[in-house]
């Protein structure tokens, strides 16, 4: 049974339609990110579920009951915000035991199940100071811990780790992870970070204006994204948009750029787009699948591309390399001894095999 | 933003940044007038029935003599105008104002920036001069009754030593004196007030601003009269508009120290008020008086708070 | 000069500035309190003389004796619980005003308005409403008119303090199981405590100070301290002893209160600038 079903549910702010009929079903024990940038409405489609904010239209359902209705101390979840809320005036032992006094838990309950969170998050040598004596990272290990000892059946974490700086930010994500393999309990993380999206989840869930755009597995996501939103939004550095079209006769299509240069598509792609010839499109290819033409080398799908570097970002094993792309800059990520000086001209190999073909009238991938 | 460390503005401003719920949820929607009922109610009562009360009775005909509780028309509104009695109040009341608010805003400034920087035994200084303020006003006016007597107060003694002979002012009764006695007595009392209040303020003010203009070579003046002032303007507005309400409703010194006399010299808006409701007992036209009173501090309130608005 | 003699000198001409400003502020206070301790032949000498002969308690030994010190007992009970009340009314309401915008700014540019009333056209009304029900010098009537008045005041503070605690501290409350009420007494209280010492002294001392309500709707039963002070005024003469003495009585727990909170008194003021 899915922990969590959400049905054709709208949420509006005033005039904004900030949740737009989302459907939703989450099974017991996943990890769901819900990612997308600022006001796409993940935020707000999490604290509706929390029952922070009331749904305009549409259910709710947390294990098979439905909660829209209900406060949320009654939905059976536990949160984690961004800023800790966690209560400056008490010692973060009485914090994590909040939860649990607020439920008249017995007494002799909950030490114990306090301990026990606290080792599981490895804070427990600072039950007894105050939230002013520690440091970010110990922070949010005491606000999950908050909600972590509750034992409740959905979890739920607003953007917990955007406060961290980002080496603390990866040993939060791992410990995130861990916690959830050892629980096992389904949990619902809203992030605008696609790193943390792309490492954390069982399924994504990307938003955009209050829909969903996309939803499944991340590497799903990543290969074989629906939209040129979704094929922008996941992967860093970007992927590279180029206006072009596609031109050629029976069974050997190019890609045709506006400067003039001509991509072949694979042969095996090409039949399958036939009936799309002389269409404009816009081509994705990641700087991933850019990479410095070997001597003579002509894999199939490989297609070569000569190009002046503009701008060199070494980053130690790789360098990423900006140079004009059919009139628009497009980044390629090299090795570090493949290039060596900007304004060099260099044969670049696109994998053609990987990029993606999109109608620039609706913004879809059809290829 | 602090990697470690999230301060409350941050917190806030995130927060904020986030719309506020329109709708509270969940049947808290009736929660939320539950929790104000109780303070409407008390202040309805004692707010909002008294003025409906003064509206009904000021058109009445209720005097010491007789209780003639029908329609009267404007009589006591029409007698409210020709009144000279009353006008002089307002008169004197706005004379008062006038003279105390400009000083206590000065001596207030003026203290305020003495005590701005550090000096040993601030705190102390300052709790001292916090004193007055606590004093109950009938408290401060029977204090300085004392002070002025023309035989057993120390003010005329020490004007003695500065004027070298024997000294006997009248100073609750000599109508050049009473004025400045009262004054005196509301500026000792109130000036602390606006002492802490301007004192936070400058304390406020951004202090790069003032770096820049010493580098920038400005002198004292222009420093304070260009940066200074503009910065603590909203706080003197507040202070102000506060103050000027409390002098408008003068009643305690004056009663303490003159009882608005001789005649009616002092006589304040208030006291005349009460002369009129509790010694005379002409209620209705006390009822007309009194929202006369209403009308007008709240047009003037008014006024004040949309130019308040507007400037912002 | 060289720059350190001229920053000394300066330091040295604040400090005297300082020392001067809080004598001539003083003074009066010294002069009430000197008064009260001296003997009615001392009070009457001329020239006064500027300090007591001796310590004499007897006028307050008088006030004792004949029950004028019961007054102050009567501005006890009265501060005090119309504080309370305006207080508790006064901080879940500006609760709902700060997080529900109940009422909108209507409801509040009301309550703030009610604020600007002079006492004297609420006293008069009130004072025949509270003939007609017999609550003249009543303690309940003089408290409910008190609470009445320092509403307002509360109420807008208060909002102002409760809006700058986070939003996230009381939705964890509420997911981890408190009802609303709870989040208001557990939560938001806890945080808001600086404002609310504050809050309550300027409650108390106005209520404790207060002169012309209690004037008007006190007789003998629940006469106050100030209303007691005003009996000694005579026509030609005054009981300067009785008058020092008994404002001393009234005064002297106000300024233990003040000097123990105020820090808070202090802050109150500097505070309601911002938020007035």
């Amino acid at each position: 049974m899915a922990d969590l079903r959400i049905s054709a549910l709208h949420k509006y702010y005033g005039p904004v339609h900030a949740v737009r009929g989302i459907d939703l079903e989450i099974p017991a024990g996943e990890f769901t990110v819900l990612v997308g940038p600022s006001g796409c409405g993940k935020s707000t489609l999490l604290r509706t579920i929390a029952g922070l904010e009331d749904a305009d239209k549409g259910t709710i359902e947390i294990g098979g009951t439905v909660v829209n209705h209900l406060p949320p101390r009654s939905r059976d979840i536990a949160m984690v915000f961004q800023n800790y809320a966690l209560y400056p005036y008490m010692r973060v032992f009485d914090n994590i035991a909040f939860g649990l006094r607020s439920r008249n838990t017995p007494k002799n309950e909950i030490e114990p199940r306090v301990t026990r969170a606290a080792k599981m998050l490895a804070i427990d040598h600072l039950l007894q100071r105050y939230p002013r004596e520690l440091s970010g990272g110990q922070l949010q290990r005491v606000a999950i811990g908050r909600a972590v000892v509750r034992s409740a059946r959905l979890y739920l974490f607003d953007e917990p780790l955007s406060n961290l700086d980002a080496q603390l930010r990866d040993e939060m994500r791992s410990e995130i992870k861990r916690l959830h393999q050892e629980l096992g309990k389904t949990m619902i993380y809203v992030t605008h970070d696609q790193v943390e999206a792309m490492t954390m989840a069982d399924r994504i869930v990307l938003l955009r204006d209050g829909n969903i755009e996309q939803a499944g597995a991340p590497l799903d996501l990543f290969e074989h994204p629906v939209s040129r939103y979704v094929a922008g939004f996941l992967g860093s550095p970007a992927m590279n948009f180029v206006d072009a079209r596609l031109v050629g006769s029976d069974g050997a299509l190019k890609v045709a750029l506006n400067d003039g240069s001509q991509l072949a598509l694979p042969p095996k792609r090409a039949e399958k787009l036939a009936d799309r010839r002389d269409q404009s499109v816009t081509l994705g290819v990641r700087p991933e699948h850019i990479s410095r033409a070997g001597q003579g080398e002509t894999r199939a799908g490989l297609a070569r591309h000569s190009a002046v570097i503009e701008l060199l970002q070494p980053t130690g094993s790789r360098t990423y390399a900006t140079f004009t792309f059919g009139g628009t800059r497009a980044i390629a990520e090299l090795q570090a001894h493949d290039v060596s000086a900007v304004n060099e001209r260099v044969e670049l190999s696109i994998d053609m095999n990987r990029a993606i073909l999109i109608d620039p009238a609706t913004n879809r991938v059809f290829a | 933003m602090d990697p470690g460390r999230v301060s409350l503005e941050q917190v806030n401003d995130a927060v904020s940044s986030l719309p506020a719920p329109t709708r509270a949820p969940f049947g808290e929607r009736s929660f939320k007038y539950l929790l104000v009922g109780p303070a409407i109610f008390v202040l309805l009562l004692i707010g909002v029935f008294p003025l409906v009360y003064l509206l009904i009775v000021s058109f009445q005909s209720i005097t010491m003599t007789e209780v003639n509780t029908d329609f009267a028309g404007a009589a006591n509104y029409t007698q409210l105008f020709a009144d000279a009695r009353l006008w002089q109040a307002l008169l004197h009341t706005l004379i008062i104002t006038a003279i105390a608010l400009p000083l206590e805003l000065v001596l207030g400034l003026a203290m305020a920036q003495l005590f701005l920087d550090r000096l040993p035994g601030r705190a102390i200084f300052i709790a001292l001069l916090v004193l007055p303020v606590v004093v109950s006003p009938i408290v401060s006016g029977a204090t300085w009754s004392l002070m002025f007597n023309h035989r057993f107060g120390p003010i005329n003694q020490i004007i003695g030593w500065f004027a070298g002979r024997e000294t006997i002012l009248l100073w609750s009764i000599n109508p050049g004196l009473v004025y400045p006695a009262i004054i005196a007595a509301e500026v000792w009392q109130w000036t602390p007030f606006m002492f802490l209040l301007l004192l936070a303020a400058l304390g406020n003010v951004d202090r790069s601003q003032l770096e820049a203009a010493a580098i920038d070579g400005a002198r004292w003046w222009r420093t304070f009269s260009r940066i200074v002032l503009p910065a603590i303007a909203p706080v003197m507005t507040v202070a102000i508009l506060i103050r000027g309400l409390d002098l408008f409703r003068l009643f305690d010194i004056v009663w303490a120290l003159t009882q608005g006399g001789p005649g009616t010299m002092t006589e304040t808006i208030s006291v005349f008020t009460y002369v009129k409701g509790f010694q005379q007992f002409e209620t209705s036209y006390t009822a007309a008086v009194a929202l006369l009173v209403v009308v007008l501090l709240s047009m003037v309130v008014m006024y004040l708070l949309r130019k308040m608005e507007l400037a912002r | 000069m060289t720059t350190l003699a001229r920053r000394r000198a300066v330091l040295a001409l604040r400090i005297a500035a300082a020392v001067a400003l809080t004598l001539v502020f003083m003074f009066p206070i010294y002069w009430l309190f000197m008064i009260s301790f001296k003997t009615a032949g001392e009070i009457y000498a001329f020239p006064p003389k500027w300090y007591p002969g001796q310590f004499n308690l007897d006028t307050y030994r008088v006030l004792f004796k004949d029950g004028d010190a019961t007054t102050v007992g009567n501005s006890l009970i009265v501060a005090f619980f119309s504080t309370l009340l305006a207080m508790f009314l006064g901080f879940i309401c500006a609760y709902s005003l700060a997080r529900f915008s109940t009422g909108g700014k209507h409801l509040a540019n009301w309550i703030v308005s009610q604020r600007m009333i002079p006492p004297i056209a609420v006293v008069f009304p009130i004072f025949l409403l509270y003939v007609f029900f017999g609550l003249v010098d009543t303690y309940i009537g003089v408290i409910l008119l008190y609470t009445a008045f320092n509403l307002p005041y509360v109420i807008w503070m208060m909002r102002g303090y409760i809006l700058d605690v986070p939003r996230a501290l009381e939705e964890s409350a509420l997911v981890d199981g408190c009802t609303r009420w709870q989040v208001i007494w557990r939560v938001v209280l806890p945080m808001c405590r600086a404002g609310l010492a504050a809050t309550t002294i300027f409650t108390f001392v106005f209520a404790w100070n207060d002169f012309i309500f209690a004037l008007v709707l006190t007789r003998t039963e629940v006469a106050t301290y100030t209303v007691q002070i005003t009996h000694y005024f005579g026509g030609q003469s005054n009981f300067w002893g009785k008058i020092s003495a008994m404002s001393v009585l009234g005064t002297l727990p106000i300024f233990i209160v003040t000097a123990f909170m105020q820090r808070y008194f202090v802050r109150g003021i500097s505070l309601g600038a911002v938020k007035g």
